[in-house]
């Protein structure tokens, strides 16, 4: 019986059967094997956001690593981000804490990624559903909405003077709250009240901030404020979805403004926070126009009178990850900063504040497709958008500008206004947050409706 | 665990046909009376062969011829009260397989357990005539390695070569297959090559199996971003902190760690690594290279880092004054999978662990990590410890199985099989791989004068969520008592503690400063 010699016979099976035989470990180079490690660039100039640039560049090598399923490198950089990026922390961590749940999110949803019900259900992000009062106070509390609205309301009101009729058509992601302060200054002009009529798109879609009570009284409520300013205000909601442009919200009205086109109506296109939810050209699969080019002709086709467009100054638009996350970690940072200077620290409604911060984080980088709802632009692209389908900008008088600088001198120190040709643009720290631009029609030229490319 | 523990036999009187005959029984066998004839009938048959075999087994009757011949039949007694099944001559193949009695730990049970775990991870079916060669490799394993420890080194041989026949029937790319052919290999080497100590690679062979074996399963990862928690929450409040990681390799725990303490509210410490690491012998300073690497990372992120290598053949040949311990420093002691290495002990010398531990206790350390593979492979019989580590490369291998990447998968399984090969095939000093279970390690520890730290909700939280995000359904995190566990199913295969050393109560006379040294 041959004895069996290992040396000369090594064990076949275990060999042969291997799906692919390794190479030999001659030809491996250590190069080519070993991982290489993360550093941070030290290109950029660290000045106060050094903390701040070291975390966005984690966040940009995590979200690298989830498109590339590199699981090794996301596990590291996910344990880094736990770590330095506290819920509970200064500001720059808490934003930095809701892009990492938004990440984590992401990386569950992914092909190679299980999720199991507990790590599911504690990702879920509790938004608050706010009741009028608190929603009021809230708006109060900060220039973000009052800028908008202040400037809008000032431009309003110029522009319906002599009018019997005012058509407010009210497409804002605040539910009316800026209705009443509108209402007052209407209520108060020379010439006394309008009939005031206000067609509200109600958003079908869940996007924060949520209301805990429906459009029908809160409605009521509002003809109710009217009627207390002698305002006589007849309220309509139509329920409406960005997913189809809000098409169905453009018949209706097309359809009232022939049933009241004997009338001398000013027709008021009044958006605030709520046209960046149409999608727009990355979610075609055809270059043809996307819904927000057929909607502002839409609008257009209505003849507005006078259409404010007043939004965020960011661009969410992009089909990249990476970009998409490094634009809305340069934009979402000033809400963070500025929640300190209104909000006390550890309290209730910080945490509602934030918690529609981490929503929206979590719908830019965690969602894709009809998802992802939030699709800002940045203002020159609006601008584009409005010329080509036939509006051209009016400028905001000089009273209007000045209530909003006395608006603005009753917040924080860091706020402040820019004037951009007819633009109003609000500032945190220098940076651009919200615009807000006037319309109306083009007239004089022959006006072809463009396609936005 | 012994599966050769026979129960209790059943009564010998009144044999009805179905019955289970008591004698037998008595042996650990369960054989109806009904089934008496044809067992003796076998028996007869093997008898003959044995005598009048042809070559391949003559070896066997050579062996007989040593005994008197007329104890012939209670030889195959002995072998039939000592083994599961009748030595595996093809003739036979059709024998009903006696089962022992003890169902807790058999093969049968456990087959049907790797049975499931393919079926759940790979679609293929085990054929009936497979499962029964997989139990048959198993019972032939287990007798073999009784053969090992008895010292019958012909039959064990002999058991070997049935085994490889044995293969060629079995998938032996997945599951049990795969297993036993790694520990057949490595009971062959264990007989052929005694003067070979199982495998040994060089140093740069060992890395890159160590990195692949770290892509391609959790275990490695768990372990790091384990231990550098507890670390960096020792770390809070210190500014000069200095980490001895008592197995450098490619300096994989660390990055992570750098960047972390970069970021901590207050700002990064001075930070300074120890990494110790066997000597290269092809002229590359490998402790140096990694030392490099990482002091760019750490410039990058503006953490002041400083480095030293210490280049050790063995761990115990480390003495404190190497480490250069400063005063001021909170130290953190690092060991993932090593500690175990110290358990080796040589009669002249003694164990040095405690010579270890001791002078690590007198470092004071602000915490220790302690990552060790949760299995008892240290046993001092090797028929247990073959038993054992059975179990446990069969469940790591099974996790293996999820793994898809390749050449990742493929090393990695070499790398398991450099510890098989250690388990089985090395005795002495060169058996290093002398894993211990989590509970004995505690104990030995808190002997040596530490305490335990807890680990923490943090630590959990991130490894469970870590785990479930980015690994394959079937890992476990488990808290225990402080601790945490990473296993495959029900089976925990990785244990992570931290601690922390208890102050003496009682002085020496003398000062004595870190090293160790009366002052």
């Amino acid at each position: 019986m041959p004895r069996y010699d290992y040396e000369s016979r090594p064990f076949p099976t275990l060999w042969s059967n291997l799906l692919t035989p390794p190479p030999p470990f001659h030809a491996m180079t250590s190069k080519n094997h070993i991982r290489p490690w993360l550093g941070f660039s030290t290109s950029k100039a660290l000045g106060n956001f050094g903390d701040a640039n070291y975390m966005e560049q984690l966040l940009v090598h995590c979200a690298t690593a989830i498109e590339t399923n590199d699981a090794t490198l996301v596990q590291q950089i996910l344990w880094v981000l736990n770590n330095i990026a506290a819920p509970d922390g200064d500001s720059n961590q808490r934003l930095t804490c809701g892009f990492l749940r938004a990440l984590v999110t992401r990386a569950a949803r992914s092909g190679t990624c299980k999720v199991l019900m507990t790590t599911a259900a504690n990702l879920a992000i509790a938004t608050h559903k706010f009741s009028i009062i608190e929603l009021a106070g809230f708006v109060d509390l900060t220039p973000w909405h009052r800028f908008g609205f202040t400037a809008a309301n000032a431009a309003i009101l110029d522009a319906v003077e002599g009018f019997p009729v005012v058509h407010i058509v009210d497409l804002s992601l605040n539910h009316c709250m800026q209705i009443p302060t509108l209402i007052d200054s209407i209520a108060n002009r020379l010439e006394g009240p309008p009939l005031v009529r206000l067609t509200v798109a109600g958003l079908t879609e869940d996007v924060p901030p949520m209301l805990d009570l429906s459009y029908e009284e809160l409605g009521t409520k509002l003809v109710n404020f009217a009627k207390s300013r002698n305002v006589t205000m007849e309220f309509r909601v139509i329920p409406s979805s960005s997913s189809d442009g809000f098409s169905t919200f453009i018949e209706q009205i097309k359809i009232q403004n022939l049933l009241h086109s004997m009338n001398r109506e000013a027709l008021v296109i009044n958006s605030h926070m709520m046209l960046h939810y149409i999608p727009e050209e990355t979610l075609l699969s055809s270059p043809n126009a996307s819904y927000r080019t057929i909607f502002l002709e839409a609008v257009r086709s209505l003849d507005p009178t006078i259409m404010v467009l007043v939004d965020e100054d960011a661009d969410f638009t992009s089909r990249n990850l990476v970009l998409r996350l490094r634009a809305a970690f340069n934009y979402l940072w000033i809400p963070y900063d500025t929640v300190d200077t209104f909000l006390p620290r550890g309290s209730e409604q910080r945490k509602w504040y934030e918690a529609d911060l981490c929503w929206r984080i979590e719908n830019v980088v965690a969602a894709e497709g009809a998802q992802r709802v939030e699709r800002l632009e940045p203002k020159g692209r609006w601008v584009q958008r409005m010329w080509s389908a036939g509006f051209r900008r009016v400028g905001f008088n000089e009273e209007g500008v000045g209530e909003v600088r006395s608006m603005l001198d009753k917040h924080a120190a860091g706020w402040g206004l820019k004037r951009e040709e007819e633009d109003l643009v609000l500032t945190w720290k220098g940076h651009n947050v919200v615009f807000a631009t006037v319309w109306t029609e083009k007239q004089d030229e022959a006006w072809l409706g463009t396609a936005y490319i | 665990m012994d599966p050769y523990r026979s129960g209790s036999s059943s009564s010998c009187a009144g044999k009805a046909p179905d019955q289970i005959d008591g004698l037998l029984a008595a042996a650990g066998y369960r054989v109806r009376s009904s089934e008496l004839r044809n067992v003796a009938q076998r028996l007869e048959r093997l008898e003959t062969v044995m005598v009048n075999a042809p070559s391949e087994i003559s070896h066997l009757a050579d062996e007989v011829v040593l005994h008197n011949p007329s104890d012939l039949a209670s030889w195959v007694d002995s072998l039939l009260s000592e083994l599961n099944q009748p030595v595996p001559v093809p003739d036979l193949s059709d024998l009903t397989y006696a089962q022992p009695l003890d169902p807790t730990v058999n093969t049968g049970a456990w087959m049907e357990h790797h049975a499931a775990e393919q079926h759940r991870e790979i679609p293929q079916v085990l054929t009936a005539v497979e499962e029964d060669s997989c139990i048959q490799l198993v019972h032939v394993l287990m007798t073999c390695a009784g053969s090992v420890q008895r010292g019958e080194f012909s039959l064990a041989r002999a058991l070997i070569d049935e085994m490889q026949g044995l293969l060629t029937r079995v998938n032996n790319r997945c599951g049990i297959g795969k297993v036993a052919g790694y520990f057949i290999d490595a009971l062959s080497r264990r007989l052929f090559s005694p003067q070979g100590s199982g495998l040994i690679g060089s140093a740069y062979e060992n890395e890159i199996l160590y990195h692949h074996f770290y892509e391609a399963s959790p275990y490695l990862k768990f372990a790091h971003f384990t231990a550098n928690q507890a670390i960096l929450e020792a770390f809070d409040g210190h500014d000069c902190v200095h980490v001895i990681d008592f197995n450098l390799m490619q300096g994989l725990q660390w990055p992570a760690l750098i960047q972390a303490l970069a970021l901590r509210p207050g700002g990064p410490p001075l930070l300074r690594l120890t990494g110790i690491g066997p000597p290269s012998s092809d002229g590359r300073d490998s402790l140096r290279e990694i030392g490099l690497r990482l002091a760019e990372l750490a410039h990058s992120v503006n953490v002041q880092f400083a480095f030293r290598g210490v280049a050790a053949s063995r761990l115990e040949d480390v003495k404190p004054w190497m480490l250069q311990v400063g005063p001021k420093e909170a130290v953190a002691i690092n060991f993932i999978m090593q500690l175990h290495r110290l358990l080796v002990s040589d009669p002249t010398r003694g164990s040095p662990i405690e010579a270890v531990l001791g002078w690590i206790r007198n470092l004071n350390p602000k915490v220790m990590t302690v990552v060790e593979q949760e299995a008892n492979h240290n046993q001092p019989e090797f028929l247990d410890r073959f038993t054992e580590a059975l179990h446990y490369y069969s469940t790591t291998f099974d996790s293996l199985e999820t793994c898809s990447t390749q050449p990742d998968k493929a090393l990695a399984e070499i790398y398991i099989q450099r510890e098989i090969c250690n388990i089985v095939c090395c005795e002495g000093l060169a058996r290093v791989e002398r894993h211990e279970p989590l509970a004995k390690w505690q104990s030995r520890l808190r002997g040596a004068g530490f305490k335990p730290l807890h680990l923490g909700s943090n630590a959990f939280k991130q490894a469970s969520m870590l785990l479930t995000l980015f690994s394959a359904e079937g890992y476990c995190v488990e808290e225990d008592g402080g601790c945490l566990t990473l296993g495959w199913h029900s089976r925990p295969l990785i244990a992570a503690s931290a601690w922390q050393a208890i102050p003496e109560p009682n002085p020496p006379l003398g000062l004595v400063d870190p090293y160790n040294n009366v002052v």
